[in-house]
């Protein structure tokens, strides 16, 4: 190498130029080499990815096929056998959540049992639920502090707040999305399809209440703490760089569990049921407690109501 | 004008009042009859509330140390007394501020089980009923799901905790906890505290304030 250089020559900075070139060209071989062709999948899984449609514009068989990617493709990255699903709505059914703000005491089980049960990346910032630490004697919004750590709660001076999607029935967040990405289904809940979201964040701008989160990362989790029970509109394994939120836990409410955060409140404070029964819990306690909503004033119909007694 | 019409006034007033004692004896007879009718040990009994759904309780009596209360007590004098307690229970009884005690709500007698404000007897895994005696307003809204822990569905058949599962009937008072991990502060930001949060309530600022009519006295 050093004798061509020395020549001097045309010829020798021509050679150097192309071995140069050539050996880039077996590094650049042996680094795609190394990577899992298709990102992991098969060339037609991939190619039926890149031309899946928006969720509402797939027939049935579609949808099947891209279930069946979503489980192909959680195995070979997190190497589980996820159960994707796409439970329908059930008819006469429009979800309703209510929480006892004197029963909550700020223990943040529900933000836990969220993250595990939707399988969100441990070490990602993202949380569908944030508890607010409010001063005794004020309601304002901005004085809440959701980082607090103390060494026991409930504090003294302090109530807490929880706060989540509010499922709002005229939502702003599904109007200020450019590619109809998200929407409400018949039961009320507001759903994105990962696969159509382009992550624009339009969306999480147009919230007034933070419940959308953008996922910077491709979430980390440990493959026995995966949960395998998911849905094509909740809790399945995301790409990443779309946005996210609490969807009531679609996969468990449409089969009548109750959402994970309910079942991890150890206080009973969160009620969550069915608004047009009328002999439902929700019901009872819109008719008989004093609720109200964050933000009513902004008419964004919340489906999400507190109340103290 | 006004003179040369007769008064009626008194007239009408008289027969009102004709009116509003016969009324008043008609309901009165009325009462007396249906007091006769109804037998009122019947009409005393609670036994919940109409139109509240039908739940399961979860059992309470297998979570319980001492239970069942018998093994002891079979071959103790039964004291009602009202006294300290100590030995096996707790001598301190953290409820109702010395408004009752261990027979307000446990059985004199039959000691498996406790007993009402009418003195019925109660299982250990139908606490509420005791419980309900004095909060009624918290058992009501716990019979339609307005308080209390509901389990597993929101749907079909709804099973919840019992009043104990939650509040240790001898001392209520839920205590504190530590709180799960804080959500982790975003990347390249720093975790402000204290400058929203902790505000000072709005009546402090009056709390030193100079009294305005101390100094018009002065003057």
């Amino acid at each position: 190498m050093s004798d061509d250089t020395r020549s001097g020559d045309d010829g020798g900075n021509f050679d150097k130029a192309r071995r140069k070139f050539l050996r880039g060209l077996g590094i650049g071989t042996a680094v795609t080499a190394a990577q899992p062709a298709w990102g992991g999948q098969t060339f037609q899984d991939a190619f039926a990815d890149f031309f899946q449609t928006d969720y509402r514009r797939m027939s049935t068989d579609e949808i099947e096929a891209a279930l069946k990617r979503i489980e192909s493709k959680a195995l070979s990255r997190y190497g589980v056998e996820i159960d994707c699903q796409n439970t329908p709505p059930q008819p006469g059914v429009v979800y309703g959540y209510a929480i006892n703000i004197s029963r909550c005491q700020g223990y943040r089980d529900c933000v836990h049992a969220c993250v595990k049960e939707n399988n969100l990346g441990r070490d990602s910032q993202m949380q569908y639920i944030r508890v607010l630490e409010m001063d005794q004697g004020d309601f304002n919004l901005e004085h809440s502090d959701h980082y607090y750590d103390p060494e026991t709660v409930p504090v003294e001076g302090k109530y807490y707040l929880p706060v989540q999607c509010m499922q709002c029935d005229d939502p702003p967040c599904v109007k200020a999305c450019p590619v109809q990405a998200t929407w409400m289904e018949p039961d009320g809940i507001v759903v994105v399809d990962y696969d159509w979201c382009i992550g624009c964040r339009y969306c999480m701008a147009a919230c007034p209440y933070w419940a959308r989160h953008f996922n910077w990362t491709i979430p980390e989790i440990p493959a026995q703490e995966m949960n395998t029970n998911t849905h094509y509109l909740g809790n399945r394994p995301r790409p990443r760089g779309v946005v996210e939120k609490c969807h009531f836990c679609i996969h468990r409410t449409r089969k009548g569990l109750q959402p994970a955060c309910m079942e991890a409140c150890p206080t009973g404070a969160r009620i969550f049921g069915n608004l047009l029964d009328p002999d439902s819990e929700m019901r009872y306690v819109l008719a008989n407690k004093q609720v109200f909503r964050l933000k009513e004033d902004l008419g964004t119909d919340p489906k999400f109501w507190y109340y103290n007694d | 004008m006004s003179m040369s019409r007769p008064d009626y006034r008194g007239v009408g007033n008289k027969i009102a009042r004709t009116l509003l004692v016969a009324l008043l004896f008609c309901s009165a007879l009325l009462s007396a009859m249906a007091q006769e009718s109804a037998e009122p040990s019947q009409a005393l009994r609670f036994e919940g509330y109409p139109n509240a759904p039908e739940v399961s309780v979860l059992p309470r009596k297998d979570d319980l140390f001492f239970y069942p209360c018998d093994q002891c007590h079979e071959s103790m004098e039964p004291n009602p007394a009202v006294r300290p307690l100590n030995a096996m229970h707790d001598s301190a009884l953290e409820h109702g501020r010395g408004r009752i005690w261990c027979l307000s709500c446990h059985d004199l007698e039959n000691r498996n089980f406790l007993t009402t404000l009418l003195h019925e007897l109660v299982d250990f895994d139908e606490a509420y009923l005791v419980c309900g005696g004095c909060h009624a307003n918290r058992h009501r809204d716990w019979s339609f799901g307005a308080h209390g822990k509901r389990v597993a569905n929101w749907q079909g058949e709804r099973t919840v905790y019992n009043c104990t599962h939650c509040h240790d009937p001898h001392k209520p008072a839920i205590t504190a906890r530590a709180p799960k991990p804080a959500p982790p502060v975003r990347a390249g930001l720093k975790l402000k505290r204290g400058t929203n949060h902790e505000a000072s309530p709005s009546w402090e600022s009056h709390q030193n304030q100079e009294d305005p009519h101390e100094e018009l006295e002065e003057q």
